[in-house]
């Protein structure tokens, strides 16, 4: 009996997962009123804004995937390509990165925008998921990956302009202001490198791993590392202005307006700092974790608090005039991806790949079908 | 409040925090820490383990009683039932007495368990699951989030086949000694299948899960072969010696085996070497002389089945 509890023991790791549950949670890229946005199941999608009909969507990979192994306990996803990143776009061309560790490509036909776009592919020796976004400038597109490595690439052609390595996993996006990059690691730095060459300027040292994205600001830095604190550096030095202590990780990126820094901790609530001196003027507390990095809209802050033990989001709005917190919308679905704004409204992939746009003012919302068609 | 949210908030999330913090001390490792923190719990567990196995044994001393009364009333299930409690209460021993420390265990297994599965983050959900969990009143687990993964050139976030393999072979070992020596041909038929069955399936599975995990069965699992050893010895893990003397012992299990008849030319048992003191000699040790019974069954250890029409005697062989 012993052996028979134990084995049901073993079972429920099956079910409750065992690490392997890596299913994504894609940003959304808005280019000439056209919507991109990874899926759960590992398409790329792209959606009129105008009317919110499907233009097209693309798998990543076009072989089956491996199931779970024995009583499928086995590391395994969906079907497919998990997709953490936000999609980048820059002229045609539409990149996304997978967590199978490999960078795609697509030529969009911006004259035939409901054509299914061209794979523009080249194998890359990237040897580590990619969670963290992609971000395009001038020219050429930058990542990190769980390999630890910051890549630069030809935009054209997905050619390796240059990479850097830091000493652990990157699962942060970049971040580039004037010539300098901005990346944080599991290494517990935060690294300001060349764009041109990669070589580094300076690197700034946390106690715990930096996974949020930067915010540079009049030549500030602002981050959130998993060491609790937030820091705010001198860009041109990496020297210290200050640092907030939290009660919990920073995951989400921070978001400045009129000298306040807004940083969303997973201890769910949301710190208003002065951009200069870092001392705390309030916080909201939201009561569950901000993972979702917030967006402003106008005056408001709009920000996604997700509950941790059952399938339940409260989108916030915060007015900066005025201080007052406001319900947006409950969702009965858990949001990790980050809010997207544009043109007055907020666009949020949720775990269950449901895609909304609200409108901030009146809290009108529409939904957008990206569901898997049968062929 | 739900009551999985009850478990988490008294048991699950305090493990969690103790496991991170534990490896601060064992150089941030968090393979060491696994064992080390197996090995304590089981250590503390051991009164109840212990009770639980020397219930368990003291079952397995009546079952041959047991089996005598089943066939005794066999048409008479009421009689059987009340014979059977009858031994059960002169004899000291209950069903209750095997599984209920048994079940007092389970939580503190499977807290661990889940708690090592939750600190061996290995996606991003992983990790956003972990936070909440992390106690802000020490501050140090949120830096120490994520643990070392490396151990022993393992990776303990990924599966590894030796590691699976080890997971199987100490469960075979453990099942071996646990189980009990049966002449029933069916009862031996299923003992034999789960000994095999069990490993093997959780070899599988071990091929599947981290090897953190895989660790901490390893590391139970021998915990309790030590534990089994020290209150019933090796069990069925180790056969009983064969001898090629002719000792006065082996005229004591002439007289205790049935008379051969001319019915029985067809399926000739032989004993050889074994005798009846050497034949289960932990029992015997203990005191247990019930034990002895089982050795008059002719299928016992050390026995050899001769082929029917091989020689036509139906005389025992003196060596």
């Amino acid at each position: 009996m012993v052996v028979i509890l134990l084995g049901l023991l073993a079972l429920s790791a099956c079910q409750t997962g065992t690490g392997a549950l890596a299913r994504g949670w894609s940003g959304v890229a808005i280019a000439d009123d056209i919507l991109f946005v990874g899926s759960m199941d590992g398409r790329l999608v792209a959606v009129n804004l105008d009317d919110g009909s499907r233009l097209w969507d693309i798998p990543l990979e076009t072989e089956p995937k491996s199931t779970g192994g024995f009583l499928n306990c086995a590391p395994s996803g969906p079907t497919s390509v998990a997709i953490y990143g936000t999609p980048a776009v820059a002229d045609d061309l539409v990149y996304v990165g997978g967590y199978n560790s490999k960078i795609y490509a697509f030529k969009v036909d911006e004259a035939s925008p409901r054509a299914e776009p061209r794979r523009v592919s080249r194998e890359l020796n990237i040897r580590g998921p990619i969670v963290g976004g992609i971000i395009a400038s001038e020219g050429k597109v930058y990542l990190g990956a769980a390999d630890g490595k910051v890549y630069a690439l030809d935009a054209a052609d997905g050619f390796k302009e240059w990479d850097f390595e830091t000493g652990d996993k990157i699962w942060a996006t970049p971040v580039i202001d004037g010539n300098t990059l901005y990346i944080g690691s599991f290494d517990e730095n935060l690294y300001a490198l060349d764009i041109s060459d990669g070589t580094r300027k300076w690197q700034f040292g946390t106690e715990g791993p930096v996974v949020s994205t930067p915010l540079v600001h009049d030549g500030t830095v602002y981050f959130g590392a998993f060491d609790r604190h937030f820091y705010a550096l001198n860009a041109s030095d990496g020297s210290l202005k200050w640092e907030f202590e939290a009660e919990n990780w920073f995951w989400a990126r921070p978001v400045i307006r009129d000298g306040v820094i807004y940083a969303s901790s997973l201890d769910g609530k949301v710190y208003v700092l002065n951009a200069e001196t870092g001392e705390k003027q309030l916080d909201f507390d939201l009561g569950s974790p901000v993972s979702s990095s917030p967006v402003m809209v106008g005056n408001k802050l709009v920000v996604v608090a997700t509950a941790v033990s059952k399938d339940s989001s409260v989108v916030y709005t915060l007015d900066t005039t005025n201080n007052r917190r406001d319900e947006l919308l409950i969702l009965e679905e858990k949001v990790y991806a980050p809010i997207t704004a544009g043109d007055g409204k907020v666009y949020i992939h949720t775990e269950a790949d449901a895609l909304y746009e609200i409108d901030v003012e009146s809290g009108a919302r529409r939904e957008f079908d990206i569901e898997q068609k049968d062929s | 409040m739900a009551i999985g949210d009850i478990w988490d908030l008294i048991i699950l999330n305090p493990m969690i925090n103790v496991l991170i913090t534990t490896s601060e001390y064992l150089f941030d490792n968090f393979g060491l820490t696994i064992i080390v923190l197996t090995v304590v719990i089981n250590l503390l567990m051991y009164p109840l383990t212990q009770k639980q196995l020397k219930a368990s044994k003291a079952m397995q001393s009546v079952q041959s009683q047991v089996a005598e009364i089943k066939k005794k009333y066999a048409k008479d299930k009421q009689k059987a039932a009340e014979e059977q409690m009858r031994l059960f209460k002169e004899s000291g021993v209950s069903y209750a007495g095997c599984i209920l420390p048994m079940l007092a265990q389970m939580p503190v297994w499977i807290v661990l368990y889940q708690s090592i599965i939750r600190v061996l983050a290995v996606s991003p959900e992983d990790f956003l699951n972990l936070a909440p969990r992390l106690y802000s009143a020490w501050p140090n687990v949120f830096s120490l989030v994520p643990l070392e993964q490396s151990f022993l050139g393992l990776d303990l976030a990924a599966p590894n086949p030796i590691l699976a393999l080890l997971v199987g072979a100490s469960m075979w070992v453990q099942q071996k000694m646990m189980t009990p020596a049966t002449a029933d041909p069916q009862q031996r038929a299923q003992s034999q299948m789960m000994q095999w069955m069990m490993p093997m399936m959780f070899a599988f599975l071990g091929l599947s899960f981290p090897s953190g995990l895989a660790l901490y069965w390893v590391t139970s699992t021998t915990i309790r072969i030590v534990m089994q050893y020290m209150a019933t010895g090796w069990g069925s893990l180790v056969a009983a010696p064969t001898s090629g003397k002719d000792t006065g012992n082996r005229g004591r299990a002439a007289r205790q085996k049935k008379p051969l008849s001319d019915a029985d030319t067809s399926a000739d048992i032989i004993v050889e070497a074994s005798t009846a003191q050497e034949e289960g000699s932990d029992y015997g040790q203990l005191g247990d002389k019930r034990q002895d019974s089982g050795r008059s069954n002719p299928a016992g250890p050390g026995s050899t089945r001769r082929q029917p029409g091989g020689g036509g005697s139906n005389r025992r062989k003196r060596k």
